[in-house]
């Protein structure tokens, strides 16, 4: 069959981006927006174009680009992780195949991902779509926070490849905290906090403008916090750094086009945004707590006999966890919560405890780690296995991808 | 880590109080009731330390009256920010604060001051007395030392970094 040789197609459709790859690469060949650009209405069509007005669109940046025009409305397919218009969806998978990948999916078998607590109904459309419109030769369907995990063994401080751990999902929209334990989500202790990359973004924003910056752009907000932030071990202290040393205050050039350049100051605001998962009162006035007590939370009500597997790997995912010292600061306060829960319970019972080892796990790929954690697992001989392929679709039905085998790679 | 408490706290003890506001020791040269300070980090110092941060924070817990004598002395560097434009000099600011920090203001207790709530007023005429000559030495020292630190680099001009600060207010009081 033509199909064996080829390598897997590995697509994460998330919120905000969308990661396209072949399995066994080390990072999705493409990177862009999820948005799908229509036509808008068919009344000005002329005549000659009649019958490929569903042709007619865009997506990713080509669909920005585009919609900047008259003629395009930019649409997201999928909100809050879950896929809302398939329509959409099934048009944006068809040019992320053929325009982008430009690969012949009779030839290759596919990874998508989708998000915990996704309900099965939507596996089913999607494998619907996959096998009879793009006719795939197979399909797996795995969860973010389970590829995460996997993503996670290529640091050096993962000693046992064990699908159990805390992920810490943080992109532009929202943050998850997802506990997984051997290979399986538990949906009931999942947590979300409100803050994530565009929390950090506006707060930096407004920072600029109470300085009166030349330029408080999103854009150049979004560049300062790519490249100037980083997480700090106290405020107070780092205050008194700056005064210090007056070199930690930096300038950034904004290009704001036609030839025009700004020089903006950057200040304070290169440790106190990211500050804001650890201290949300600084940024939000009606969302308080800090990400340690979220995870320390979600650990908690996990069943008690996972609980240390979860506190021992705590694993980064996502943009906003690209922070320098993200990690460090984060195992520091969670570490700080579990050695003071279990102080106070050893003076209420008298039992001296053994102690709870608390690891955050950061690693090089954790930017697109959800992607790169498909691609692993895709690339391994035995993946093909567990797909489902055509005949079995046509044989039972869209019914079947509603349970995956999971798999790991040892 | 939430807003931070003084750390005069635990001096409690051995500190004048008036209504619930600590008369802590300061470092001065202005004349006043207050006790000389001879450690070398002071109240006033605390305040400069903790404004940046914790004028980021809504909520605060009041620990004890080394707490209110904080509060106070944030929300008076607040005031003090607001009263200056990105181009005073060191000189006119110099003149302004001082104004600010002397003329009239309310103490606990007197209708008008704003964190009735928060503070108990003076017991009689004497703690009046006490507490608004504090409070005025308190005033003048501060200005005194803000104006040190934020015309460091530059005496024509407010370092823009603290300026910024006006439009954050701590607790969302201001003086």
């Amino acid at each position: 069959m033509a199909h064996l040789g080829t390598p897997a197609v590995v697509m994460d459709n998330g919120t905000g981006y969308t990661k396209l790859g072949f399995a066994g690469n080390d990072a999705p060949s493409f990177v862009f927006p999820t948005v799908i650009a229509t036509a808008k209405g068919s009344s000005g069509g002329n005549i000659s174009r009649k019958g490929t007005e569903d042709l007619d669109f865009y997506i990713g940046d080509e669909a920005l680009a585009a919609a900047n025009g008259p003629a395009y409305s930019v649409n997201y397919p999928i909100r809050h992780g879950q896929i809302e218009n398939w329509d959409h969806m099934e048009r944006f998978w068809e040019n992320s195949i053929f325009k982008y990948l430009r690969c012949e999916p009779e030839d290759h078998h596919f990874l998508l991902t989708e998000p915990p607590l996704n309900p099965p109904e939507n596996r089913e459309n999607t494998a619907e779509i996959m096998f009879e419109s793009f006719n795939c030769a197979g399909l797996y369907i795995a969860v973010q926070a389970v590829l995460a995990l996997a993503a996670s063994w290529t640091s050096n401080k993962v000693t046992d490849r064990s699908l159990t751990g805390t992920v810490i999902d943080s992109g532009d929209g929202v943050t998850h905290v997802i506990p997984v334990a051997e290979g399986y989500v538990i949906g009931s202790a999942i947590k979300s906090i409100p803050i994530a990359g565009r929390d950090i973004t506006y707060f930096i924003q407004n920072m600029l403008r109470d300085r009166n910056e030349p330029d408080t752009s999103l854009k150049t907000a979004e560049q300062i916090k790519e490249n100037y932030c980083y997480v700090c071990p106290d405020i107070v202290k780092e205050f008194n750094r700056f005064d210090n040393d007056p070199d930690r205050f930096q300038k950034y050039m904004a290009d704001q086009g036609l030839h025009r350049r700004a020089t903006v100051d950057v200040g304070y605001e290169r440790f106190l945004a990211p500050e804001i998962f650890f201290n949300p009162e600084i940024a939000s006035s009606d969302f308080l707590t800090p990400l340690s007590e979220v995870v320390d939370t979600v650990v908690q009500s996990s069943p008690i006999d996972v609980r240390r597997g979860l506190y021992k790997n705590i694993v980064l995912s996502g943009g906003s966890t690209m922070f320098k010292d993200f990690g460090r600061r984060l195992q520091r306060d969670i570490r700080t919560l579990a050695d003071d829960r279990l102080a106070a319970n050893q003076r209420a019972t008298g039992v001296k405890s053994s102690g709870v080892d608390v690891k955050v796990i950061s690693h090089s790929k954790q930017r697109n780690a959800v992607w790169y954690g498909g691609s692993l697992l895709s690339s391994t001989p035995e993946f093909k296995n567990y797909c489902y392929t055509k005949q079995d679709y046509d044989e039972m039905g869209p019914g079947i991808v509603r349970n995956f085998s999971l798999f790991s790679m040892v | 880590m939430p807003a931070l408490n003084s750390t005069f706290l635990g001096e409690d003890q051995d500190t004048r109080v008036v209504g619930n506001f600590a008369i802590l020791p300061i470092k001065t040269s202005f004349r006043g009731p207050s006790y000389p300070s001879n450690a070398d980090y002071d109240i006033i110092d605390e305040v400069l330390d903790l404004f940046r941060a914790n004028s980021f924070f809504k909520n605060f817990e009041i620990k004890g009256p080394a707490d209110r004598a904080l509060i106070y002395g944030i929300l008076f560097v607040s005031e003090c920010l607001g009263k200056l434009k990105p181009t005073t000099s060191a000189n006119e600011a110099n003149k302004l604060l001082n104004t600010a920090a002397v003329e009239h203001f309310s103490i606990p207790g007197d209708a008008g001051f704003p964190l009735n709530s928060l503070y108990a007023p003076p017991r009689d005429r004497n703690e009046v007395e006490l507490l608004r000559g504090y409070l005025m030495q308190f005033r003048q020292e501060l200005a005194k030392r803000l104006i040190e630190k934020i015309y460091k680099d530059d005496p024509s001009k407010p370092n823009k970094y603290w300026l910024a600060f006006t439009r954050r207010h701590f607790m969302n009081k201001s003086l």
